[in-house]
This record gives C-alpha cells, sequence and structure tokens, in this order.
C-alpha cells in the first residue's frame, strides 16, 4: 500500500442530514452561550432547539426516508427501523424539552438549578438566584443528548455504538447532576449515575475488544459473517456478546443492571427523569434490536434464552419492587423498569411481529411517562416538589384536571383498555405467544396486574383520602401545558385508533446489512 | 505467542509484570497518590509496549497524553483535594468486597476459558499493516473508513467542556471591584476610612498571623485574615507580649507603659 492509497469514506449527506441537524443546533446553542446577553438566552435558546428539532423531523421524513443506505464508511446504517426510532427519538425529545424548559414565569428553566457550581444552600447560590443567574446550557447539552440517541440504534459498527453511547449519555449525567431542588440527592444521582455508567461502557467496550478479536472487524455485517466461519474462535464471540448486552441493557434499566434507575430518576430534574425514561429507552432498545438483529443474528437461539430470563427478572423485580415504593418518583422508576421487561418481551420474539411491537411500545410508553413526569414537576409543597405519595393525598379533590390525567397516564402504565398502553401490551404478548414463549406472556399479564394494583392504589389514594397538608399544584406556562396535552392525548389516541403507528412500524422491521 | 523475537520476549518479560504491578497498585495502594503513580506506571509501559509493536505514534500519544497529561491532572488534584486522603475502606454494604472479588474472579476465569479455548489464525504480520508507514496508516482510517466516529468524537469534547464549566466554573456575576472602587466605597461608608489595621509588629514577629493590639490591650479583629481565623491559625499574641515584657524587666526598660499594659 502506498501513502495514495487514501480511500475517503462517502457519506450520504441526505441520510445523515437529520442527526447533522441537531448537532449543528447543539453547537450553535453553545456560540449562543457565549454571545447572547444572559437576560436573553433562555427565550434564544428554548426556540433554537425546539427549531432544530423539528427541522431535523421533517428533513428525516422528506429526504432521508428516500436514502436507505449504509454510509460513511460503514459507520451508519439508515434502514426503515433506523428512521422510525429517529423519528420517535425526535417526536419525543421535542415535548420533554417543552416541560424540561418549563420557566414559571422566570427566565431560567424551573426545574434546573441556576448555579450548578455553588454548593447547595450556600451564599453563593442564593447571589446567583438573586443576580439572575441562567442554566440555559442544558439545551445544548440536551441536543447533543438527542444527536447521541440518534445516532445510537443507526450505528452500524461497535466503535460508533460506543461512542453514540457516550454522546448520549454524558450530557445526561450532566443534566440530572442539576436539580434546582433537593440538589444534594441530585449531585448524589448523577454520581452514580456516571459511575455505574462508566462500568458499563467499560463492559461494552471489552465486549467489543473480544468481538473484534473474534471477526477481526467493527462492522455489524462482518460480525454475523464471521460467526458462521470463524469456528474455532467461539471463545471469543460468548463472553463478547455477553459484556456487549451488558453495555446495552445497563442503558435500557433491565434487570439486575436496574439499580441505578430508581435513584437517579428520583434525583434528576423531573422533566430529565422523563426525557431519559422515553428516548434512552428508545435509543437503548433500538440499538439492541439492530445488534442483536444484525450483528449477532446468526447466534440468535444462543442469546434469545439469556435474553428471556433477563426480560422475565426485570418484569418480576420491577413489579414487586414497585409495590413498597413511597415516592412517586421512584415508583414511576420501577414502572418504567418492569417497561423495559416487557420491551424485552418483544425484542426476543425474533419475528416482524415482535419488532414492529416493540418499536410500537418504545413510541407509546415514551408519551405517556414524558407527561407523567411533566405532571409530577407541579405537586409542590414547602417550595420543593412533593414526591411523598403522602403528599399527594385528596389531589382529585383539590386538583382535579393534574389528577384525572395523572390518574389516566396511569391507567395507561397498567394496559387499561382504550389507552396506548393496552394496545402496546397486546402487541408484544401476541408476539411472545406467537414465537411460543407464552409463559413469558404470562408472566407478562400477572406483572401487569402485580402493577395495575400499584397504580390503582396511588388513584384511590388521590380522590379517596383527605388532601395532604400544604401540597399545592402550581400553574404552568403553554410549554409543560402542550407537552402533557400532546403525551395524554397520543396516550388516547394510540388506544382508539392505534392502526396508523402501528402501520408505520409494520414497515418499519427490515434491517438493512 | 511464539514468534516473539528475543530482544522482544526480554523487554516483555522484563515490563509485563511490572505494568500488572502497576495496576494492583492502583487497586491496593491505600493512599491516593500511590494509586495514581502506580496507573502513571502501567500507562508509560504500554506506551512502550505500542513502541514495540512498532506503533511508534500511538505509543507517543500514549506516553504523552495519557501518562503526561492526564496522570498529571489527577496528581494536581490529588495534591488539591490532599495527599494525606486516602479512601474509607468501610464496607456500607456488608459482603461487598467478597461479592465483588467472586464476581471477578468469575469474569476472569470466563474471559481466559474464552481466549484459551481459542485458536487464532496466523497473523497479517507488522510489515503489512505498517506498509504505507505507520503513522499514514493510522490517518487513512481515522479519516478514510472511521470518519465518522472521529467527528461525532468532538460532539462528546464539547459536552466535556461545558459540562466542566457548568459543574466547576462559578460565573462572575457582577464586576469585580478595583483598589478605587475599594476606597470610594470606603470614603462613601465612612468606615475604615484608612483601610484596615494591619497586622501586629512585635519584638520578634510581624507576620500576617499575629493581631494587631488595640489601646486597651485587646487584639484587633481586623487586622488577620479571616481564612486564617477559621483555619485556627492565628497566633496567641499572649506569648509574643510576655517574651517582650520579659525583655524589657530583664533590661530594665519601663516602656511597657506605651503599650498600655497596666
Amino acid at each position: 500500500m502506498a501513502a495514495d492509497s487514501f480511500v475517503q469514506a462517502h457519506i450520504d449527506y441526505g441520510a445523515v442530514a437529520p442527526m447533522l441537524i441537531v448537532f449543528g443546533t447543539a453547537m450553535v446553542g453553545i456560540l449562543v452561550e457565549a454571545f447572547v446577553p444572559r437576560a436573553s438566552r433562555f427565550w434564544v435558546q428554548l426556540p433554537l432547539a425546539i427549531a432544530g428539532m423539528v427541522v431535523s423531523l421533517v428533513v428525516l421524513v422528506t429526504i432521508s426516508r428516500g436514502h436507505e443506505v449504509i454510509t460513511a464508511g460503514g459507520a451508519v446504517v439508515i434502514d426503515a427501523p433506523a428512521l422510525m426510532l429517529q423519528g420517535t427519538v425526535l417526536v419525543l425529545s421535542i415535548i420533554a424539552l417543552l416541560a424540561m424548559a418549563e420557566p414559571l414565569g422566570t427566565r431560567s428553566p424551573d426545574a434546573f438549578t441556576q448555579s450548578g457550581a455553588s454548593v447547595p444552600g450556600s451564599p453563593a447560590e442564593a447571589n446567583a438566584v438573586r443576580l439572575g443567574a441562567t442554566s440555559t446550557e442544558i439545551f445544548p447539552l440536551t441536543m447533543f443528548a438527542v444527536g447521541g440517541m440518534m445516532l445510537f440504534p443507526s450505528a452500524s459498527n461497535l466503535l460508533v455504538v460506543f461512542i453514540a453511547l457516550e454522546v448520549l449519555s454524558l450530557p445526561l449525567y450532566i443534566l440530572t447532576g442539576l436539580a434546582r431542588r433537593r440538589r444534594l440527592l441530585s449531585q448524589e444521582a448523577s454520581m452514580k449515575y456516571f459511575l455505574l455508567g462508566a462500568f458499563s461502557s467499560a463492559f461494552f467496550i471489552f465486549g467489543a475488544a473480544l468481538i473484534y478479536g473474534f471477526a477481526g472487524s467493527l462492522d455489524f455485517d462482518a460480525i454475523n459473517k464471521a460467526i458462521g466461519t470463524n469456528g474455532g474462535m467461539d471463545g471469543l464471540l460468548a463472553p463478547g456478546v455477553l459484556l456487549v448486552a451488558v453495555g446495552l441493557l445497563f442503558k435500557a434499566g433491565a434487570v439486575p443492571f436496574h439499580s441505578w434507575t430508581p435513584d437517579v430518576y428520583q434525583g434528576a430534574p423531573t422533566p430529565v427523569s422523563g426525557f431519559m425514561a422515553a428516548c434512552t429507552k428508545v435509543a437503548a432498545f433500538g440499538a439492541l434490536l439492530r445488534i442483536f438483529y444484525v450483528a449477532f443474528e446468526s447466534l440468535r437461539w444462543t442469546w434469545q434464552p439469556v435474553l428471556a430470563i433477563v426480560a422475565l427478572l426485570t418484569m418480576v423485580i420491577g413489579a414487586v419492587l414497585s409495590v413498597v415504593q413511597t415516592d412517586i418518583k421512584r415508583l414511576l422508576a420501577y414502572s418504567s423498569i418492569t417497561h423495559a421487561g416487557f420491551v424485552l418481551v418483544g425484542l426476543i420474539a425474533l419475528n416482524t411481529v415482535g419488532i414492529s411491537g416493540t418499536l410500537f411500545y418504545l413510541a407509546a410508553y415514551g408519551f405517556s411517562i414524558i407527561a407523567a413526569f411533566a405532571l409530577v414537576a407541579l405537586v409542590r409543597s414547602g417550595g420543593t416538589e412533593a414526591t411523598h405519595l403522602s403528599q399527594w393525598a385528596g389531589l382529585g379533590k383539590t386538583n382535579p384536571l393534574l389528577a384525572g390525567t395523572f390518574s389516566f397516564l396511569l391507567l395507561a402504565f397498567a394496559g387499561i383498555p382504550l389507552t396506548s398502553g393496552f394496545v402496546a401490551k397486546f402487541a408484544i404478548f401476541s408476539a411472545a405467544v406467537g414465537h411460543g414463549a407464552t409463559w413469558l406472556a404470562v408472566v407478562g399479564m400477572a406483572m401487569s396486574a402485580v402493577t395495575a394494583f400499584v397504580y390503582v392504589k396511588v388513584i384511590v389514594l388521590m380522590y379517596f383520602s383527605e388532601p395532604a397538608e400544604g401540597t399545592a399544584v402550581v400553574t404552568p406556562s403553554a410549554l409543560t401545558g402542550i407537552s402533557v396535552a400532546v403525551g395524554t392525548v397520543l396516550t388516547l389516541l394510540l388506544g382508539i385508533i392505534p392502526a396508523p403507528l402501528f402501520e408505520m412500524t409494520q414497515h418499519s422491521t427490515l434491517f438493512l446489512r | 505467542m511464539t514468534h516473539l523475537g528475543g530482544a522482544e520476549s526480554t523487554l516483555f518479560w522484563f515490563a509485563a509484570p511490572l505494568s500488572v504491578l502497576g495496576a494492583l497498585t492502583l487497586l491496593f495502594a491505600r493512599k491516593a497518590v500511590h494509586a495514581a503513580m502506580g496507573m502513571a506506571m502501567t500507562m508509560i509501559l504500554l506506551g512502550i509496549f505500542y513502541i514495540t509493536e512498532q506503533a511508534e505514534f500511538l505509543g507517543i500519544i500514549q506516553i504523552f497524553v495519557y501518562s503526561g497529561a492526564v496522570m498529571m491532572l489527577f496528581l494536581f488534584v490529588v495534591m488539591l483535594v490532599g495527599v494525606d486522603s486516602s479512601d474509607s475502606l468501610v464496607e456500607t454494604i456488608r459482603g461487598q468486597r467478597v461479592a465483588g472479588l467472586l464476581f471477578g474472579l468469575a469474569l476472569l476465569a470466563l474471559t481466559i476459558s474464552g481466549v484459551a479455548r481459542t485458536t487464532f489464525p496466523s497473523f497479517i504480520g507488522l510489515d503489512k499493516a505498517n506498509a504505507s508507514g505507520n503513522v499514514s496508516g493510522l490517518a487513512n482510517l481515522i479519516f478514510g473508513k472511521y470518519v465518522w466516529s472521529f467527528e461525532v468524537t468532538s460532539a462528546l469534547l464539547i459536552t466535556a467542556a461545558v459540562g466542566a464549566m457548568l459543574l466547576a466554573h462559578r460565573e462572575r456575576l457582577r464586576p469585580k471591584l478595583s483598589q478605587a472602587d475599594w476606597s470610594r466605597r470606603r470614603i462613601r461608608e465612612g468606615v475604615n476610612v484608612a483601610g484596615l489595621p494591619v497586622p501586629g509588629v512585635y519584638a520578634r514577629h510581624n507576620a500576617v498571623d499575629t493581631p494587631a493590639l488595640l489601646p486597651d490591650g485587646s487584639i484587633s479583629e481586623l487586622s488577620v485574615s479571616r481564612v486564617l481565623k477559621a483555619r485556627g491559625q492565628v497566633v496567641n499574641t499572649q506569648t509574643l507580649t510576655a517574651a517582650t515584657e520579659e525583655f524589657e524587666e530583664s533590661t530594665g526598660d519601663s516602656t511597657q507603659e506605651e503599650g498600655g499594659q497596666q
């Protein structure tokens, strides 16, 4: 090879444009932080971020759909599942960002501290609040996370998967530590998330190295081809697959890699918990789908039983532990673990019904959980968020609108008919029955009943107890209003007329290799 | 592993145990500085391995960036936190260490058994891998096949920089007061118009940690920095004045009335 053997990677810009737009918006957001006066940053950053995501979505739907290719030197693959997942991430991120931006009449997002560097409760913090410091850096950070989430399910080699994993995680670690209230809890959550996330990344890269040793390539397609041919090297493959799965299942919040979820969801600013529960799950399951259906496809009979056990444990442990929770954010966290178990049931079905069910479930759950966390952020007591369940007592009498909406969302989580939760669960469990894992479907339904008990307990508490002392609901601006309204209406619509989204997911099951 | 050259295998068997030793130091050293130094040693030895494998560029980068920049930053942080600080070795979860050890050994056994069962195909060889030169080969990969990964990494770096600023940099919200501003403010408020009292001057002592004495013999709180006061590093003036008095007594000088020490 001579020095002039450089081969430029061809990049199909039509295919990757949505990601480039999101990353570009994030970088413009950084410049806004540098050059726009503090007082007007909020109203520059918010429209910029929303516009970036909307434009990205429009480009995705109009241009990228015609560019289904493996591009950028085999790093990125834009195919039907990737487009579907990227679109889901974008739509969910838009409504999550609206809830995160809620300023409550100020010029800074209300859920975020105005001075992340100050010691909680210090004079420096009080000063920052008095002088109107802002933390509008959260907008570019969120955009970077969204970019990573879009890249994660469309990455087509293990190196890009790893980088996308970090690009989506790093901003989330930072956002988690920036809650305005109960800051010590928030910083502790951020620290735990960062350390555990770093460990899981280490596992992932260890696994990727073993797989590279096995296949001699990081590309999914090459790995899959090598599985059939590299006979003597299976000793590297099995640990490699397991370690890669650890890294991905950690992000998805599946048992036994779930222990960070309750602490982080509780400590993070409440709308960020919603963002993580919805969008991170979409991205993580999207990457799981692609890796297990493309890179490890020839091994499917080997990994399927392992993931079936993980799915079983995830459903059971998430559901059982949600029964004893007394904090609404922890309760929703354990509920999200259970939901991760349900999604895994769809993922291991190994048929197109399973893939489309998984995609549908991720979207449906995302809309509901963003709205639910946005509502939790509004219930206050004594200047801080009222997250203890006892503080939610009697909310149905003092604020029927919030309690009614929240109850509806809880019923959707439980999978009651006429909500998106029912349709999603039906799709997942019918896929499981279809490939012969009836036992998983039975366990799933039993666990749905257990979680339904938990949700009904909360609803009963809201409607049939005396109102708690000191609990008040703040009136949000239109931002949270739109976010909650879109989430709730879609939860209802997807329960009544699921066909349009279902058709989209059914057309999005063919992976490009 | 069979076709290592003589010099190469000598180097390997000399440096490999040392690098493992460095890694173990990181795990078991009680003091943070020792752990960091152990890690730096492992990093440097890894760089040497790379260079031996004719990956000179990677080896130099490894030593420059990791051992040089990153590890030295680590050491600075350790020094800022305090060289003496050591990890608390109390288990907060009972049996955690044993469980961790068992799982770690299980992972080790799994990986070693996997690698041991593997029959590796013949290697491509360094000559072929480095055909167009080591650095050019790397460049061809980084800016060719892996250009997307390379570019996306920039998002990671920007996030890290912004995150560090957000979590550690306290923005200056008000303009910094200059000496003239302070002076104007003192005149306006009429308090300490001539500035704060300077530290005390004694026969054998005039450092900033010695408070000045007021006419009634008590110490002036304003004359020492509040940082020193908070640290408890303010000198007790009693011993200083006592020494002066003793000295004056022995020389017969009776200027003690001047200080108001009746």
